[in-house]
């Protein structure tokens, strides 16, 4: 057994403040959500007063609810289309595009950063801005070239808010993989030049397996972040007739639009547990490149 | 320290004794939304504030109608929120059961003006036999038109359709002869909300002599031909014809659009409230007002569809008014600051800055006979006699809910109408259940 650098009791002790933390601002509501989600509380009406515990009512209403099957697909696409092919593919591009280039690199990470650290409403307010029908600086570009002018919220809008999505949060899977291409030494890569290798076999054979840590670790941090995003609703508020309605907007509109808190404690319970298997999906990965 | 500290808790104990405080929520914005009634409160509080020795404070927020119906509900189930709540008169039945708001009979009992209170807007105020809303006024709804593009249009103003039929030729020839006008704002879908219920679905549905509920049977209504023929109605402007913008229904926001739209001349036609003249248009509204209101727009009755059995012409009323936080620690006060706030002369000075339709009968005399608004006094007389009111039951937001679904559906070629209707029909029923629902021929 490897010998500890502190006793039991001093780990205990450090700990203890991090589990409160996470005990009360984590377990404890997870723990009310449940109970919430079995009961058909309301925020108005008389069960707001009186609610009753339905038990698993609720759970088997959220397996044929048509609004719930919409925003669960729509976020497994938004999630596919704009974390997993966009950022983690952008990110990876984009790293492989500067490294080893310094100027390039700390220009577009300034840009890419940018996109990152811009309050949300803000760039929600940004991107109206450039998309409306009207006066959005995109629409004004394409009818100065003499295109149509496109309403892109309304024609387009599952590809506007993963377009936008992947403009906001690429940064982060972009630094990701530019400190994990830099813990490749450089010897690997001059090796496979000198015995002329092209730039796809370096990338296959020396770069990939080097990251595949980081592209998991990647994977499943912004699979989780993008899954429960909420910034969109701000751009679409779920419009136009549902066709962004991502399940945070989903559970948000079950229960502080329509005041059904119960039935969106359940819908958020479920959500959880989707979360939970995509997690289990990435972790079981890991596992087998370790074995 | 020791001192030190004692000298603070001391002063917040004398902050707590001697400041007194009413505090005041109304979805009302300096410059925006309802910004007359900002300018009425800070007209009259200081007042108040002086005559009582307290301090009145009013809380402003701009937003839409179902964001500050939820603050509201939270701040209350919070253990906090406003003494006096500005509400919509249709929320009172579903707060009420929530347990949400004081009865305030005790605190009417000290209100002279309580007496000249019409009796339906009293109803409007109550729920299982206790009041629980003072109405601070009620409304008519009308299709409302910009005369200059009529004319430009070659249409004689005065204008008054007499059947659908009349409004879609209307909407027709401005769609032929003034391109980029969007020819007529039929509220839809849900992004609108109750809007969309009241001002777009009843205004229609009425006119075909239906509605949604029965109130005879006491049952909700789940299939009629007025309902098939208010969603033609709905697929022939929107759809078939495209004599409305379906997007811009859709869109975040629609609602203030649609009101910047039609100041800026892009809507012809706008079925709305008497909200939409005295407030979102008035000369001092800094956001959509016209200054020339009076002479631009027009407005006509909503016909009836047309067919020998329909009503002639069709209305809808609502209301806001005061209700009473359950919260509220000194309802003593509250009765004091209300009646302050109804007595005749702040209440004209409030009618001359937002005209309305007055729910109290000693001010409607002296509103039609003092202060001659012309508008007040024509919608009033053509539009009261055919107005009716909302079936405003707990469960009722839910049914709205699906009304303005069964229109987005409709409007956006998601389903066809027969489709919509099924799945309207499906969904009332399990919110009500079997029992309560009927259908019609």
């Amino acid at each position: 057994m490897k010998r500890s650098l502190m006793g039991r009791k001093v780990i205990v002790f450090f700990l203890i403040p991090a589990l409160s933390l996470i005990f009360v601002f984590l377990i404890l509501p997870g723990v009310w959500v449940l109970k919430i989600g079995m009961t058909n509380e309301t925020l108005t009406g008389a069960k707001a007063r009186n609610p009753d515990f339905v038990g698993f009512e609720n759970y088997a209403k959220v397996l044929s609810d048509r609004f719930f099957y919409n925003a669960l697909r729509i976020t497994l696409l938004f999630v596919l289309g704009s974390a997993i092919i966009g950022q983690a593919g952008l990110g990876l591009s984009l790293a492989l595009l500067t490294y080893r280039r310094r100027r390039l690199k700390s220009f577009i990470q300034s840009v890419v950063i940018l996109a990152w650290i811009i309050p949300e409403v803000v760039v929600a307010y940004l991107w109206i801005a450039f998309l409306d029908k009207d006066y959005g600086t995109l629409n004004m570009l394409l009818s100065a070239i003499g295109l149509r002018k496109i309403n892109w919220f309304y024609e387009h809008p599952l590809l506007t808010i993963i377009v936008f999505n992947v403009w906001r949060g690429t940064a982060y899977s972009m630094l990701l993989f530019s400190a994990a291409l830099e813990t490749i030494p450089p010897s690997y890569l001059e090796t496979a030049e000198v015995i002329g290798a092209s730039s796809w076999r370096k990338f296959k054979d020396v770069i990939l397996p080097n990251i595949r840590s980081y592209i998991l670790t990647d994977l499943i941090l912004i699979t989780l972040w993008t899954f429960n995003v909420f910034t969109p609703y701000l751009l679409t508020g779920g419009g136009p007739s549902f066709r962004t309605e991502l399940l945070s907007i989903y559970i948000y509109r079950t229960a502080f639009r329509y005041f059904k808190l119960g039935y969106g404690a359940s819908i958020a319970t479920v959500a959880l547990l989707v979360n939970f298997a995509l997690a289990m999906f990435y972790l079981s990965l890991s596992r087998r490149k370790r074995t | 320290m020791r001192k030190w500290l004692v000298a603070v808790l001391v002063s917040i104990v004398v902050v707590f004794a001697l400041g007194q405080k009413v505090t005041i929520i109304a979805n009302a914005i300096k410059g925006g939304k309802n910004t007359q009634v900002v300018d009425w409160f800070e007209k009259y509080i200081p007042e108040i504030e002086k005559d009582l020795g307290i301090k009145v404070e009013l809380i402003q927020t701009g937003i839409k109608d179902e964001d500050f119906k939820a603050r509201i509900v939270l701040d209350i189930k919070g253990g906090g929120g406003a003494d006096i709540l500005w509400i919509d008169g249709f929320w009172v039945p579903e707060f009420v059961e929530a347990g949400y708001l004081r009865p305030i009979d005790d605190i009417l009992a000290e209100i002279p003006a309580w007496k000249y209170y019409y009796d339906s807007m009293k109803a409007m105020g109550s729920y299982k036999g206790k009041t629980y809303l003072v109405p601070a006024s009620t409304d008519v709804r009308m299709i409302y038109y910009n005369k200059e593009l009529f004319k430009k249009a070659g249409i004689p103003v005065p204008w008054q359709p007499k059947s659908w039929e009349d409004i879609i030729k209307t909407a027709r020839i401005i769609k032929e002869k003034l391109p980029g006008v969007i020819p007529i704002q039929l509220n839809a879908g849900t992004e609108m909300g109750e809007a969309t219920t009241m001002q777009g679905f009843f205004m229609v549905l009425l006119g075909a002599g239906g509605n949604l509920y029965d109130w005879q049977l006491g049952k909700w209504i789940i299939k009629s031909s007025a309902l098939r023929d208010t969603l033609n109605f709905y697929k022939q402007i929107y759809v078939d014809e495209k004599l409305g913008d379906a997007a811009l229904q859709m869109s975040p926001g629609a609602r203030e659009k649609t009101f910047e739209l039609f100041r800026q001349e892009k809507i012809e036609m706008y079925v709305e409230g008497t909200w939409f003249y005295t407030s979102v248009l008035n000369p001092n509204n800094p956001s959509w007002g016209l200054p020339d209101r009076d002479e631009r727009i027009g407005w006509a009755a909503m016909p009836g569809r047309g067919k020998p059995q329909d009503p002639e012409f069709v209305s809808i009323s609502g209301g806001t008014g005061f209700a009473v936080n359950v919260n509220c620690k000194n309802p003593k006060l509250v009765a004091e600051v209300l009646k302050r706030l109804l007595y005749v002369e702040p209440q004209l000075s409030y009618f001359q800055m937002k005209p309305f339709v007055s729910p109290r009968s000693d001010l409607a005399d002296s509103c039609w006979t003092v202060n001659k608004d012309k508008f007040i006094a024509e919608t009033s007389r053509a539009l009261v006699k055919y107005t009716t009111f909302r079936p405003a039951f707990p469960v009722y937001p839910e049914i709205s809910f699906q009304a303005q679904l069964l229109t987005e559906r409709v409007i956006t070629g998601q389903m066809s109408v027969d489709k919509a209707i099924e799945e309207f029909a499906k969904e009332v029923t399990k919110i009500v259940g079997k029992e309560n629902v009927i259908e019609k021929p």
